[in-house]
């Protein structure tokens, strides 16, 4: 069965001159205020204190050009923990999405007190960050952890899961302790799919995997989308979760993050409040805004081949 | 219509505009200091209004309604301690006027100028003075070159000698081993051996781990003390260097990795389930604990048990040296940029000598900072009179680390130590490679803050 084929939204000049502009403008200028002075201007603050050797607080800074970008290529600490997120976002982002998409078709099926069992799975996701990662950090805890206490009932363990090697897979447990977000997302894309289209496809003889694999998830596939570029750029981003799991007691210590959770963001809090390293940190986080942008587009640009958009191009000129 | 229509150019230009104009507005008003923060002076009878950064279970609500009832001219603006936010006031000159600070540490600081030296009003005042400061504030101090000499940059609120120990007589009992000396030393290296004698494990899990360090809390501080004790020293004689390759560096290296290896207290590899010693400690799951006289503040509201069975021990050796210091030494300073310096010596003279300080002092959270109020500490339950007893022993032993001004102290030495130690505690690199490369490593942050210190 062939998937649905994608058509392209029109782009272009066109596009700006199409709506009654002063309307357009009033709405849109929140917005764009917004960005300018939330995003674009401390972007810009930032990129000009990271050609500095500013360190927070004293007065006695100089330019330094581009040494901070300079140092930062050869800065291995930075490089590894780079590399180490990178590898995070690869396992957590698929894992995190196809389970919420399996959640979602499990929970779109026609079950009895199906509303209880949403809001079940929904739950977790609402619970602050912070308390999650401090409840999982006692039930990781290697001597009196729920956890360790389950698997030695079947003679496993006990398992150190706060400490390398096994402080990696424990964050991934932890990410996946979200999905529910996603799953909501996901459930309404499904509930969104044309039953017809369904049905045409069981009545020309597609067994339920093929509508499945060639119906709905071409139809869900925006959602998709969107939740694999959030996903990537939260992965990235990720900080809180490694801190609040390491040995400290207070948040802002880096001391004992185990290094396969020492992810690039922590590295970066280590030269901003450890070091005081102002200049060098903002020039870390510049490179890594360029490397999450590169990442984006790259998956925008592949998703050409895997997303599938129904818009109604005669409306849309 | 044509006319009625905005271009894109034109959004551009009218959002940069705004932008601009938005920017400008606070950066224009930064110009002037704080000049929307307060209401005069409390000589001309307005109310002035102190911008206050402490932590709120230190600096009471109590204490302020106190001390603004005692002064009527001045109000307090008070601000929860956040060490991210001081350093955003600091920099854009919106500095407090009253800030919680440590003495040890404070080097880095005072060489960017950035507290207020406090020895004018300290040879004015009647209630707090120079004479009646404890040798602890000497940290505190800075010449220009090092701490120890020239004026009092800020003043230590309480303090202990962090070094102490604390243990539980009945997890010594239990183990049928001789509890630790109330007033002699032991070496670091009978403690390890002590320690693995207290630690119960069984089934791959600790029930009782005989010795807690702290890890999560300092690394730094123990081992520059345990390196002082043997008669070396952390850095060069114009504080731009260090080298931890030194014999007596890496003795004190290799002990941590001894401690570690040994599994008889948490570490990054094992570590505490609130990454602090005293759940444990109170729990009956760690025999020792490497804590100050503080420490003991936490048994007052416990168990009988708990009570009836702790003691303080003084701080273990490594060496011929004696020395026994503060690791931190909390206190408060003025900042150089603050806007209320007279209003905010009135808050130092009643937090450091007023009914606070004296509050303090019979609680038994640290050891008071001035030498009249060292009668105050408490005595009265039997664990009391035996600490007090001890710390009293100790205070001869109390030294000074070494505090570089171009590094920031624990916060910066922390994470390069626990890196390299880490790696040596799972046998991927030894001592020797380890104490290279954190001689590396930090002596790399440290000609980066000679750059910015000139």
């Amino acid at each position: 069965m062939a998937a649905i084929a994608p058509e392209r939204v029109r782009r272009g000049r066109r596009g700006w001159k199409r709506y009654p502009s002063r309307t357009f403008y009033l709405f849109v200028s929140p917005w764009v205020l917004g960005f300018a002075l939330l995003t674009a201007l401390p972007l810009g603050y930032a990129f000009a204190v990271s050609l500095t050797n500013f360190n927070g607080v004293s007065e006695r800074w100089r330019w330094v050009g581009l040494r901070n970008y300079v140092e930062l290529m050869s800065d291995t600490a930075a490089i590894d923990s780079l590399v180490r997120t990178l590898a995070f976002t690869a396992i957590a982002v698929p894992l995190t999405v196809i389970g919420g998409l399996a959640l979602a078709v499990l929970l779109n099926q026609r079950l009895k007190a199906v509303g209880l069992f949403r809001t079940i799975f929904f739950l977790p996701s609402v619970v602050p960050v912070v308390a999650m990662a401090i409840m999982w950090k006692l039930i990781f805890n290697r001597d009196a952890g729920i956890l360790n206490t389950i698997l030695e009932k079947i003679s496993v363990g006990p398992i150190a899961w706060l400490v390398d090697p096994y402080a990696f897979y424990a964050l991934i447990i932890l990410t996946l302790w979200g999905l529910g977000g996603g799953m909501v997302i996901t459930l309404a894309a499904l509930q969104g799919v044309p039953a017809e289209l369904e049905e045409a496809a069981l009545v020309d003889g597609a067994n339920r995997w093929h509508v499945f694999r060639h119906i709905t998830v071409p139809m869900i596939s925006p959602v998709l989308l969107f939740q694999v570029v959030t996903g990537i750029i939260a992965a990235l981003q990720i900080i809180i979760q490694p801190l609040l799991l390491a040995q400290t007691n207070q948040v802002g210590r880096v001391a004992e993050v185990p290094e396969s959770t020492h992810l690039y963001m922590v590295q970066v809090y280590q030269e901003f409040f450890a070091n005081n390293r102002y200049g060098y940190g903002s020039a870390m986080l510049w490179v890594f805004f360029l490397v999450i942008l590169a990442i984006t587009l790259l998956v925008q640009r592949t998703s050409r081949l895997w997303v599938h958009y129904t818009v109604d191009s005669e409306a849309d000129r | 219509m044509s006319d009625r229509r905005m271009s894109r150019r034109h959004l551009l230009a009218s959002s940069a505009l705004t932008v601009g104009a938005a920017a400008a507005t606070p950066l224009l008003g930064a110009c002037s200091a704080s000049s929307g923060r307060s209401g005069g002076t409390s000589g001309g009878g307005k109310v002035v209004t102190l911008t206050v950064m402490f932590k709120s279970d230190e600096l009471t609500k109590e204490h302020i309604a106190d001390f603004e009832s005692r002064n009527p001219g001045i109000k307090i603006n008070f601000i929860e301690y956040d060490g991210t936010r001081l350093n955003a006031m600091l920099a854009s000159n919106e500095a407090p006027d009253f800030v919680r600070g440590a003495a040890v540490g404070s080097a880095s600081g005072n060489a960017q100028e950035l507290a207020t030296a406090l020895d004018p009003y300290l040879d004015k005042s009647s209630v707090l003075r120079k004479e009646h400061l404890l040798p602890v504030n000497d940290s505190f101090r800075w010449d220009g070159r090092r701490i120890g000499q020239g004026p009092f940059y800020g003043i230590v609120k309480d303090w202990s000698q962090d070094a102490t120990l604390w243990y539980n007589r009945a997890l010594f009992e239990e183990a049928k081993i001789e509890p630790l000396s109330t007033t002699e030393p032991v070496s670091y290296d009978e403690l390890l051996e002590i320690a693995k004698k207290l630690t119960k494990k069984s089934g791959g899990k600790t029930q009782v781990y005989g010795l807690g360090v702290e890890w999560a809390w300092n690394l730094w501080a123990p081992i520059s003390t345990m390196i002082l004790q043997q008669g070396g020293r952390l850095y060069n004689a114009d504080l731009t260097e260090t080298d931890m390759t030194t014999p007596e560096a890496l003795r004190a290296l290799k002990w941590y990795v001894d401690f570690a290896q040994a599994g008889v207290g948490p570490t990054p590899l094992d570590p505490a389930p609130d990454g602090a010693d005293l759940s444990l400690f109170l729990a009956r799951r760690m025999a020792i604990t490497q804590d100050g006289y503080w420490f003991g503040g936490n048994f007052v509201e416990e168990s009988d048990e708990i009570k009836n069975n702790v003691a303080m021990a003084p701080a273990p050796v490594m060496g011929d040296k004696r020395i026994s210091p503060t690791y931190v030494g909390w206190g408060a300073f003025i900042p150089a940029k603050a806007q209320h310096k007279d209003e905010a010596w009135k808050l130092m003279e009643y937090y450091m000598a007023g009914p606070p300080s004296e509050e303090r002092a019979k609680s038994g959270w640290g050891i008071p900072a001035l030498k009249s109020q060292m009668s105050l500490m408490p005595q009265q339950l039997p664990y009391q009179k035996q600490a007090y007893e001890t710390q009293q022993a100790e205070l001869q032993y109390a030294g000074q680390l070494p505090d570089s001004p171009y590094i920031g102290a624990a916060g910066a030495w922390n994470p390069v130590l626990d890196k390299h130690l880490q790696r040596a505690v799972k046998k991927e690199i030894t001592v020797e490679a380890a104490g290279k490369a954190i001689t590396d490593e930090v002596n790399k942050l440290l000609r980066q803050g000679k750059e910015q210190i000139g």
